[in-house]
């Protein structure tokens, strides 16, 4: 096996007497495991001229926990807890994503105060998700303030869901064929009263830092992902929409109820800076936070009482075959491919498509050229959670 | 769809003898199967086709079926008017020397993607700029999504796989159990 140097040096400047006091070389620099700026356990080598960044490589798997192997040996119920733990900041959603698959396969109907609570609690959690991007991602560029409000926020989130589900992070809450407990009315009235906070709080956030001068400096016109680029290396979610294009799951290739639901598709138009920046990519999540919250009231404006779980046998087994199944969460596109071989109560195979590790192989491509200050700036912007990168 | 692509690979790629899977009933997905030595221009062929493009690759899978490995590449094509996904499957059946043309040069995605299968099955891929394991340490032995796979008892010193840590009795899945017992086996004979 090829040893983790071999990945082709840099030609050797030329020396020769003239310029023998001038010789120069690249650093190489270490940018982690431990490192504010990336948010977890991620280690990108950079290789460095001066100020100039020249390399960029990531090393991954620092938070390996073989989620995949270990699902092999679970029935498919015990899987979801282990899914919890891939995007440890937005359980919900890839709960969702895993439990979808086995649906889909099971062929199970799921009840519709069932999928439309499903709708609150993921879209609850994007915002939590969001809120979290955006608190961070002040720290990364120096500012200390928004952090402090986004956690007030996302506090109340996690309240709501602490009642609900019993847990604040991992949650264990969406069930195959449904979900594990039913919001109460009491629950209900008071997401919606934070729906209305939110609104209210989201203006704040812009002009505390949106339109911050300084944020702007630091994050407009930098890092950019150019359309290609993106296709290229299969980005989806804010990174895409960031780069000017009108792509959603949710409504390209709606699943669960989200077609009856009226709402935008945020992009970065480059209003400031230019689509594909760090700033624009940031904007799209801002702004989807408020779509969140539309789609929330329509979701609590359409309940009806009624079961919220469906019915699914004691023991589920899978018929052969395979799914692929996508689905849209805060940070992109999660994709489950689920094989069952029958007959047995354990998946065959299960591979999750994470959208961050798309979005870390990213990084070499738009790093090269770029002050150090500046590469932090781009990787906080790609939001990346090393849970569902290393697996 | 599905069958239109077959006819769309067979006519255009020659060699790359696509079957379609037809899947019985909206439970599972339909696939479509193609050579192993005809994956390069397949996919290829996949993006840059005007009748049914594929504009990006959302994700390689590895499956091992014992008898052989799968690979899986789901393409994907976003586009507003048009949304749609392909599971593109080829088979390896070397388990020791498995290799598979790379794609990198057609999607840069598949860059990480393939050093996962790499590092997880153990599959090759020629001419990739940089194949070495990407979640596993590079001094890692075998290859963990293996159906056969045991851990290493050892690794640094450290005793990462002691014995009796795993419950295998009561939820490990039984094929993988006889294989590891068979592996077990041979080991002790040599």
């Amino acid at each position: 096996m090829q040893s983790r140097w071999d990945i082709g040096e840099p030609e050797a400047p030329t020396i020769n007497k003239e310029t023998e006091q001038l010789k120069s070389e690249l650093l190489t620099l270490n940018m982690g495991p431990q490192h504010p700026a990336t948010h977890g356990v991620l280690r990108i080598e950079i290789w460095t001229d001066s100020e100039i960044v020249a390399h960029a490589i990531p090393h991954l798997g620092y938070l390996h926990r073989c989620m995949e192997k270990h699902s092999e040996n679970m029935d498919y119920r015990g899987v979801i807890p282990y899914v919890d733990r891939l995007d440890y900041l937005a359980a919900m959603n890839m709960e969702w994503g895993y439990v979808m698959a086995v649906e889909k396969m099971l062929g199970t109907e799921v009840p519709r105060r069932a999928e439309l609570l499903r709708i609150v609690t993921a879209e609850l959690q994007r915002i939590a998700s969001h809120l979290m991007a955006f608190g961070t991602y002040a720290i990364d560029l120096g500012a200390f303030s928004p952090f402090l409000y986004a956690f007030d926020m996302r506090e109340k989130i996690l309240r709501i869901f602490e009642e609900v589900s019993g847990a604040r992070l991992l949650y264990n809450y969406i069930w195959i064929g449904g979900l594990w407990n039913d919001y109460t009315d009491d629950q209900i009235t008071r997401v919606s009263a934070f729906c209305d906070e939110m609104l209210v709080e989201a203006q704040k956030y812009h002009e505390l830092l949106s339109m911050n001068k300084i944020f702007i400096e630091r994050t407009a016109n930098v890092g950019v992902f150019s359309l290609q680029d993106c296709f290229d290396y299969g980005a989806t979610g804010p990174i895409l929409r960031g780069s000017g294009y009108k792509w959603d799951l949710r409504k390209n290739k709606p699943y669960s109820l989200y077609s009856e639901f009226d709402f935008d598709v945020p992009v970065g138009t480059g209003e400031i800076g230019q689509p594909g920046d760090c700033w624009n990519r940031y904007i799209v999540r801002m702004r989807e936070v408020v779509e969140s919250v539309k789609i929330i009231r329509q979701a609590i404006a359409k309940l009806e009482p009624g079961s919220v779980m469906g019915k699914v046998p004691k023991i589920i087994k899978l018929p052969k075959g395979e799914v692929y199944v996508r689905s849209e969460c805060p940070r992109g596109e999660l994709g489950i491919h689920l094989v069952s071989q029958g007959e047995s109560k354990v998946p065959y195979r299960l591979k999750v498509k994470s959208p961050c590790f798309t979005h870390v192989s990213m990084l070499p491509r738009v790093a090269p050229g770029q002050m150090i200050a500046d590469f932090v700036a781009t990787v906080g912007s790609i939001d990346i959670v090393l849970g569902e990168v290393d697996r | 769809m599905h069958n239109e692509l077959v006819d769309l690979i067979n006519k255009n790629v020659p060699g790359a003898s696509a079957t379609l899977n037809a899947a019985p009933d909206a439970k599972s997905d339909s696939t479509i199967s193609v050579d192993a030595n005809s994956i390069f221009k397949v996919v290829q062929f996949l993006r840059d086709n005007t009748t049914m493009p594929f504009n990006a690759l959302q994700c390689i899978s590895g499956v091992d079926y014992l008898d052989y490995m799968e690979v899986c590449y789901v393409l994907g094509h976003f586009d507003v008017n048009a949304p749609r996904d392909l599971i593109l499957k080829v088979k390896v059946t070397d388990r020791v020397n498995g290799n598979l043309d790379s794609v990198v040069s057609v999607y840069p995605a598949a860059n990480f993607q393939e050093r996962e299968v790499f590092d997880m099955f153990g599959i090759r891929f020629n001419n990739h700029p940089d194949l070495r394991r990407i979640l596993c340490p590079d001094d890692w032995q075998g290859w963990p999504l293996r159906k056969d796979y045991v851990a290493q008892k050892y690794y640094a010193d450290m005793e990462v796989y002691p014995d009796g840590k795993m419950n295998f009795e009561d939820r490990e899945f039984i094929v993988r159990q006889d294989m590891i017992k068979k592996a077990q086996l041979a080991a002790a004979k040599n």
